[in-house]
C-alpha cells in the first residue's frame, strides 16, 4: 500500500459551551476528492486496552474539514485524536492532535436572557444551552447590591419566575452558566433592569 | 406435549408507577382458544416460579406487581401458549428494572385562589399497592431527589409562567384579581432520569378586588 | 454527580444490548448471593472505590463488540469510570473512605461471581449490571 498523500495539518480544536469540534487544513490533491476519517482515543484506551483507538463512524471517509467529536467527548478526562486523509486506495500517515484535549478546557460564553416585569413579577427567559447546563442568576433591588438574591435554574423552560418585586423598584439581574461535569462557570452576563409596576392598582 | 406452535409475540413488562403487569401479544396465526401459562424469576436467582393466577388464560396480560414489588431487585417474566394439544417455547421478556424501567404518572394537582394569590398543592402519585392494607409509599421516597416543574398560564394576557421546585406547595402571589389562571404540572427526577407527563390544566380565578368596587362605588354612588 | 448521570444516560442508550448478550439469567455478580443493598453506610465509600477498580480493570477492555455505536458509548462510561475513580482515590488518600473487613469481604463475593464466569461472559454480565451499581450508588448518595 503506498503511502503517497500527506497527512492532516493544523490539527486543531474548537470548544464552546460543551460542543467539541475537531478541524484540519485540506489536504489538496489535483483533480481528485480527498476523504477524511476520525479517531479518538480517552485516557482510559490509553492506560487499560494498548493505547487503542475508537473511529468515529460520522466522520469516517467525509469529505468536510470538521468532526463535530462532542457525543464521544463524554468524560472529563484527557483525549487524543488523529485524521487521516484517503483518495481511493492511497492513503495518508494520521495527523494526530499536538497535544490532548480536555473538556474542561471548553470556553463558556455568558448566557443570553431577557428579563421580563410583569405586574410585580420578576421573571427571564434563558437559553436552553444543553442537558449539561445550570445557570446561577443573581437579582436584587436597585441600590441594594449587598442584599443580592441567587437562585439556581436547572431545568430552563420558557419564562422562569424568579421572584415577587416591590412595588415601583427597580430590579437588576444578570446570570452565568455553570458545567457540573467540569466545575467551571462562565462570566456574568451584562446586567438588565426593569421596573415593577407602581403601588397604584393598575385594576382601578 | 408437542411444541410446534407459534410462539408469544413481544413479551414485555408495562409499568406504570411501578405497577408491574406482563404483556404480550397471540402467537402470529393463531385465533381463538389459546391459553396461556405465565411464571417470572428474580434475576440472579436460580429458579422460575410459577404464577397461579394466570395458568391457563386466555388474556395476554398478567399482572405481576406483588411478585416484582422489591424495586432493587430485577426480573424476567415469560409466556408459554398451548392449543389443541400443542404448545409454544416459553417465551421471555428483556431484563425488567422496576426502579429505571417505570413510567410516573403526572402528579394531582389542587389550586386555591385568594383576590391577589393562587395556592398550588402537588402530590406525587404512590407506588402501586397490591393490595389496599399495603403501606402507601409515595414515589417521593422511592425517588429522592424528585422535583415538579409547574406552570401557570395567565388567560388573560396569555402568558405562561414556570417554576421548578423540590417542595410540594407553591404560593404565586401578587396576581391580578379576578383573572383566572390554568395550572399543570410534571414530576422530573434527574437520576434515573424519568420525567412525567404534564397534568391536565386546572383552572381557578383570582377573586375580584372588593375595594376596588367599593371605591367605585363611593365615587360613583 | 453529574458524571453519573452521563454513565447513566450512556448505558440507558447500549442497556438491551448489553443485556442481550448475556443469558445466564440465573447469576448475577453485584446483586446475588448477597445484595449490595444490605453493604452497611461506613463501608459504602471502600466498596464504591473497589467496585470502579474491578470495572475499570477488569471489565470493560473485555467487552469490545462488533457495533462501533456501543464500543463508543463504552469508551465513554469507561473513561466516565476512569475519571471517579481518580476523585474516590483522592477521599481514599486523605483516609475519608477506610475499607473495613466487611467491605473487603463484600467485595471478595463479587470478585468471586466474578471469576465463577468465563472472562468475556463475566465482563458482559458485569457491564449489563452497571444500573444496579448506579442504582445503589444513587439511592446511598
Amino acid at each position: 500500500e503506498d503511502v503517497l498523500l500527506p497527512a492532516p495539518q493544523n490539527i486543531s480544536i474548537l470548544s464552546t459551551n460543551m460542543k467539541h469540534f475537531l478541524t484540519w487544513s485540506p489536504v489538496i490533491i489535483q483533480g481528485e476528492t480527498v476523504r477524511y476519517s476520525v479517531e479518538f482515543q480517552g485516557e482510559y484506551e490509553r492506560e487499560y486496552t494498548n493505547e487503542s483507538w475508537i473511529p468515529i463512524c460520522e466522520c469516517s471517509l467525509i469529505t468536510a474539514t470538521v468532526c463535530n467529536i462532542t457525543e464521544d467527548i463524554s468524560a472529563t478526562v484527557a483525549y487524543n485524536l488523529r485524521v487521516k486523509a484517503d483518495v481511493g486506495a492511497r492513503r495518508s500517515e494520521w495527523g494526530t492532535l499536538k497535544g490532548f484535549f480536555n473538556r474542561i478546557t471548553t470556553s463558556l460564553t455568558p448566557p443570553l436572557m431577557k428579563v421580563i416585569a410583569e405586574g410585580y413579577h420578576l421573571l427571564m427567559e434563558l437559553e436552553d444551552m444543553g442537558p449539561a447546563f445550570q445557570f446561577c442568576v443573581l437579582y436584587w433591588k436597585k441600590g441594594q447590591e449587598s442584599r443580592m438574591q441567587q437562585k439556581v435554574v436547572k431545568e430552563v423552560s420558557s419564562v422562569v419566575h424568579l421572584d415577587i418585586m416591590e412595588a415601583g423598584s427597580d430590579y437588576c439581574v444578570k446570570a452565568q452558566t455553570y458545567v457540573e461535569a467540569i466545575n467551571r462557570s462562565s462570566s456574568f452576563s451584562h446586567t438588565q433592569c426593569v421596573r415593577a409596576q407602581d403601588g397604584r392598582s393598575m385594576w382601578l | 406435549l408437542y411444541c410446534s406452535l407459534p410462539n408469544p409475540r413481544n413479551v414485555h413488562f408495562e409499568s406504570i408507577n411501578m405497577k408491574n403487569v406482563l404483556h404480550w401479544s397471540a402467537p402470529e396465526g393463531t385465533g381463538d382458544g389459546v391459553l396461556y401459562k405465565v411464571k417470572y424469576s428474580v434475576y440472579g436467582v436460580g429458579k422460575w416460579i410459577r404464577k397461579p393466577e394466570c395458568r391457563n388464560i386466555n388474556r395476554t396480560w398478567c399482572d405481576l406487581s406483588s411478585e416484582t414489588s422489591d424495586y432493587e431487585e430485577q426480573y424476567y417474566g415469560s409466556v408459554k401458549a398451548f392449543l389443541n394439544g400443542m404448545c409454544s417455547n416459553w417465551m421471555e421478556t428483556t431484563r425488567f428494572n422496576p426502579l429505571t424501567d417505570t413510567k410516573i404518572d403526572p402528579p394531582m394537582v389542587s389550586v386555591s385562589s385568594t383576590e391577589k394569590s393562587i395556592s398550588i398543592v402537588l402530590t406525587a402519585p404512590e407506588k402501586w399497592k397490591t393490595s389496599p392494607e399495603e403501606e402507601s409509599i409515595s414515589l417521593l421516597q422511592v425517588y429522592p431527589g424528585l422535583r415538579y416543574n409547574v406552570s401557570v398560564l395567565n388567560k388573560k394576557t396569555k402568558k405562561r409562567w414556570w417554576f421548578s421546585i423540590s417542595n410540594n406547595t407553591l404560593v404565586v402571589p401578587w396576581l391580578e384579581p379576578g383573572t383566572a389562571y390554568c395550572v399543570s404540572a410534571q414530576i422530573y427526577v434527574t437520576t434515573p432520569l424519568l420525567h412525567s407527563g404534564f397534568s391536565k390544566e386546572y383552572c381557578i380565578a383570582t377573586l375580584k378586588d372588593r375595594t376596588a368596587d367599593e371605591t367605585a362605588t363611593i365615587v360613583f354612588g | 454527580l453529574m458524571s453519573v448521570t452521563e454513565i447513566r444516560s450512556g448505558f440507558a442508550a447500549i442497556k438491551a444490548n448489553i443485556q442481550a448478550r448475556d443469558p445466564v439469567r440465573t447469576l448475577s455478580i453485584l446483586s446475588h448471593p448477597h445484595s449490595l443493598h444490605k453493604v452497611k453506610s461506613s463501608d459504602r465509600c471502600c466498596v464504591t472505590h473497589h467496585l470502579f477498580n474491578f470495572y475499570v480493570e477488569k471489565v470493560f477492555k473485555h467487552c469490545k463488540t462488533e457495533d462501533s455505536f456501543v464500543n463508543r458509548k463504552i469508551s465513554s462510561i469507561a473513561n466516565s469510570f476512569l475519571s471517579l475513580k481518580r476523585k474516590l482515590e483522592q477521599c481514599h488518600e486523605q483516609n475519608k473512605c477506610m475499607c473495613g473487613q466487611e467491605s473487603t469481604k463484600k467485595f471478595q463475593q463479587i470478585l468471586a461471581n466474578y471469576e465463577g464466569l468465563n472472562v468475556t461472559s463475566a465482563a458482559f454480565k458485569s457491564l449489563g449490571e452497571l444500573d444496579i451499581l448506579l442504582d445503589w450508588m444513587e439511592k446511598s448518595h
